[in-house]
């Protein structure tokens, strides 16, 4: 515990502190100015995590549990926040958290700290060799800083035997990697740390995450130049998907991008990029023309260069799998895609999955969509819900009265919208997706209500709330107002919601897509764990057998799981498919269980075979897709099963069979 | 217990290995052969070679040279990384087919055969661990 002689006096408000920072996912979305607010002033100056909103939680928490001792750094972090409330609106859109009550908390701790018992943090060779290559503002062993850097690729337990550094360019990044090797010290990239976040809880802790050496921070490679006449860009490994999509958009042109606080670079390192544009952006290797980046000894390679061997063949073979990225990206050239001016989104309601699977299908081959994919109503209501409690409301009316479990999910433009509005007897347009988004808490609230009892008892209820006479009625009921939605939330941040309901693009469905800031929404004081792949499209029951697979594991271990979402790759050849479990990150024993289904649904699905699990995707994101899909590898053996099981007990040390 | 990659480890090695570990239980009577290649072994940042040959179980090599590299054997598998992280290894910090996932270690030969036999090389790294107790900072 904290030495209780170096708190002057008592720490009131901390503990309310704390209970807002355990409930933190480190969703990075206090990092890109999606609301138009202006970023954090202090996080934008200091660049390391400790000076972020999701920072300040993380070392709060350390704090309360005697993890860290004050040190000077700890003074400057809480005094460096201004009090400006950025962070409230921006945590609150995605996660419902007051950051800012944390902030004010650690402001009043560090006031009454006495300033001469703080902890002492002396420079060593190391930190010193590291601040001659990057300065001395940006290589820190602070205790404080390193523990803002826990849960996001520090492991929970881990010793803080850290040093943080945040290099600024690529030859930096190379000294760091030659320094390190030179003095024996393991290191890692950071780049969001969502994903990260994400497996700490789990038995993929130790796996995905740094055990002790050098944090490079990859924040301050913010390079990001449009080039229009060739239709790319050239991003720095600090931009994220959100800062690509914004000033791309500004030339009326699209990246094909991940989550909005995903950094563009370590996300196309980690996965290739996987999106619901994919079908007609591509993946793995077709998102780029060229890149930079530092292998492991320190030397700096271009794709372009002429005498690399080939940097896009790789063996998709069950034992080539990465744990860590055997490179850092430093810079990347991304295409860029031409946005249509009649462009739209439609939605197309199923009860079942398999109906809305060969829909899903069948517009992938027919290379119908620029965005294309199958949603479950859990995502859907995720997605639009403002808060969790509306989103468990709006899950409940859609499955069980409306019985909408499934949408197609398609941004088209005119044309390809006139062929899916063809091929079904109602559809649901902008309008009525406008409505849902604004009407979502109505909606929500009407659960037990008669009219939803009425509704339930229709042959199919989907037709008469989209297509039939009730379709007046049900929009008029919703209230879909940017007033209404914004009643939800804390009153002294209503106003500011109001005019973000009202601004066009928070309710277009085609900007939200492209920018992809509602599946923070999925972390909303909780972790989504996603696995899935990548399966063959020419085989349904084959398709079916392994959602079903991920369904009755998630059934067996008692999680709240659902299918998230299923998107055609390679003009349909292929499909993506995320199956979510949702766990408390604070519950070691629900933690437990989904330890367990991860292991149990990587080794079914490897078993089954035809499939390119995630654990075979991370890290082929450079690669082409012609050597990572074909072909898909075959189901394991049961002497190459049993070598699996062997490697993941070495690797993950022991754990209950399953 | 004596210090890491010294002739010492070497000859405790040989003897911990022959008489705690099993060649049927304990290494499964595999026949296989390791080159370890350590780079920059402080203090003088040298390069350190290993060699360590199992037949039907049993040690039958385990040499280790500083400098020069073990060129008149040919080892099924050669693993190169740097002191640091073969340190980790034999101080447990980190498991030999972790260190292989996440890149710390590279492996010439076949991944496959060498994951096949990965029990076995934890096997002998816990018995190597055993006599180690002292290393390069």
């Amino acid at each position: 515990m904290v030495d209780d002689s170096i708190v002057t006096i008592k720490k009131t408000g901390l503990e309310e502190a704390v209970a807002i920072a355990e409930k933190g996912t480190h969703c990075g979305m206090c990092r890109i100015d999606f609301l138009g607010t202006g970023l954090c002033p202090s996080g934008k100056k200091h660049g390391y995590v400790a000076y972020w909103p999701q920072g300040r939680m993380e070392i709060v928490k350390h704090l309360n549990n005697g993890r860290i001792q004050p040190t000077e750094k700890l003074i400057d972090i809480a005094n460096s926040c201004t009090l400006c409330g950025i962070c409230d609106k921006q945590c609150n859109f995605a996660t419902q958290l007051r950051p800012e009550k944390v902030a004010k908390a650690l402001k009043e701790y560090v006031k009454n700290l006495d300033k001469k018992k703080l902890q002492k943090v002396p420079a060593d060779d190391i930190l010193t060799g590291l601040r001659a290559i990057v300065g001395d503002e940006w290589a820190t062993n602070d205790p404080v800083i390193i523990a803002s850097y826990i849960r996001s690729i520090i492991p929970p337990d881990a010793p803080l035997n850290y040093y943080i550094v945040i290099p600024e360019t690529t030859e930096q990044v190379s000294k760091i990697i030659k320094f390190a090797n030179k003095h024996n010290i393991p290191f890692l990239p950071r780049s969001g740390g969502t994903a990260l976040s994400v497996a700490t809880p789990t038995i993929l802790s130790n796996a995905t995450s740094l055990e002790h050496g050098i944090v490079l921070d990859l924040l301050r490679l913010k390079k990001l130049q449009i080039h229009p006449e060739s239709s790319t860009a050239r991003v720095g490994a600090g931009v994220t998907a959100f800062e690509l999509q914004k000033e791309a958009y500004k030339h009326h042109l699209r990246a094909n991008v991940a989550e909005a606080g995903a950094h563009v670079c370590a996300n196309i390192a980690t996965t290739g990029i996987v999106t619901t544009w994919g079908n007609k952006y591509g993946c793995f290797a077709d998102n780029f023309i060229d890149l930079e980046l530092v292998d492991n000894d320190g030397n700096i390679r271009n794709h372009h260069d002429m005498e690399i061997s080939n940097p896009y063949a790789t063996d998709n073979n069950f034992t080539n799998i990465s744990l860590s990225p055997p490179y850092v990206i430093t810079e990347i050239t991304v295409k860029l895609f031409p946005i249509f001016d009649d462009e739209e989104a439609v939605f197309v309601p199923f009860d079942n999955v398999e109906d809305a699977l060969d829909m899903v299908l069948e517009l992938g081959k027919r290379g119908i969509g620029l965005s294309l994919a199958v949603l479950s109503y859990k995502y859907l209501a995720e997605f639009i819900c403002p808060t969790r409690k509306i989103a468990t409301d709006f899950e409940d009316v859609c499955k069980n009265y409306l019985k909408l479990r499934y949408v197609l999910d398609v941004v088209c433009t005119k044309e390809d919208k006139k062929i899916i509005e063809g091929m079904f007897d109602y559809t649901i347009d902008q309008n009525m997706l406008r409505t849902l988004i604004l009407g979502s808490p109505k909606l929500a609230s009407l659960k037990t209500s008669e009219f939803m009892k009425i509704l339930s008892e229709e042959e199919d209820p989907l037709r008469a709330v989209f297509a039939g006479p009730m379709r007046k009625h049900f929009e008029k009921g919703l209230d879909a107002s940017p007033e209404n939605i914004a009643k939800v939330y804390d009153a002294d941040l209503q106003d500011f919601f109001k005019k973000v309901y009202a601004r066009p693009d928070f309710t277009n469905v085609v900007w939200l897509h492209a920018f992809r800031i509602l599946p923070s929404r999925l972390m909303r004081q909780r972790m989504a764990m996603g696995p899935g792949g990548a399966i063959w499209a020419g085989d349904k029951k084959h398709i079916l057998k392994w959602i079903n697979m991920f369904a009755e594991v998630g059934d067996k271990h008692k999680l709240e799981h659902a299918l998230g979402f299923i998107s055609p790759l390679d003009d349909g050849k292929f499909i993506y498919i995320e199956y979510d479990y949702f766990y408390d990150h604070n519950n070691p024993e629900v933690a437990g269980r989904i330890s367990q289904t991860l292991l149990e649904t990587t080794e079914k699905s490897l078993a089954l075979g035809n499939v390119f699990t995630l654990i075979n995707y991370l890290f082929k994101g450079i690669h082409r897709k012609e050597h990572v899909l074909y072909p898909l590898p075959k189901g394991l053996t049961k002497e190459e099963e049993k070598i699996f099981i062997d490697v993941l007990h070495s690797v993950l040390g022991e754990f209950e069979p399953w | 217990m004596v210090k890491f990659l010294s002739e010492d480890w070497i000859e405790y090695g040989k003897q911990y290995i022959r008489e705690n570990l099993d060649p049927q239980k304990d290494l499964n009577n595999i026949t296989t052969s390791v080159l370890g290649v350590i780079e920059h072994v402080p203090p003088q940042d040298t390069t350190t070679n290993f060699y360590l040959e199992i037949t039907k179980g049993q040690l039958s090599d385990f040499i280790l040279r500083i400098g020069d590299s073990i060129s008149e054997k040919e080892a099924v598998f050669v693993i190169t990384g740097n002191y640091g992280t073969f340190r980790d290894i034999f101080e447990g910090k980190i498991g030999i087919a972790m260190a292989l996932l996440k890149n710390r270690i590279k492996l010439k030969g076949s991944k496959i055969e060498a994951l096949k036999i990965i029990k076995q090389l934890d096997g002998l790294i816990e018995a190597l661990r055993k006599i180690s107790d002292e290393f390069e900072e």
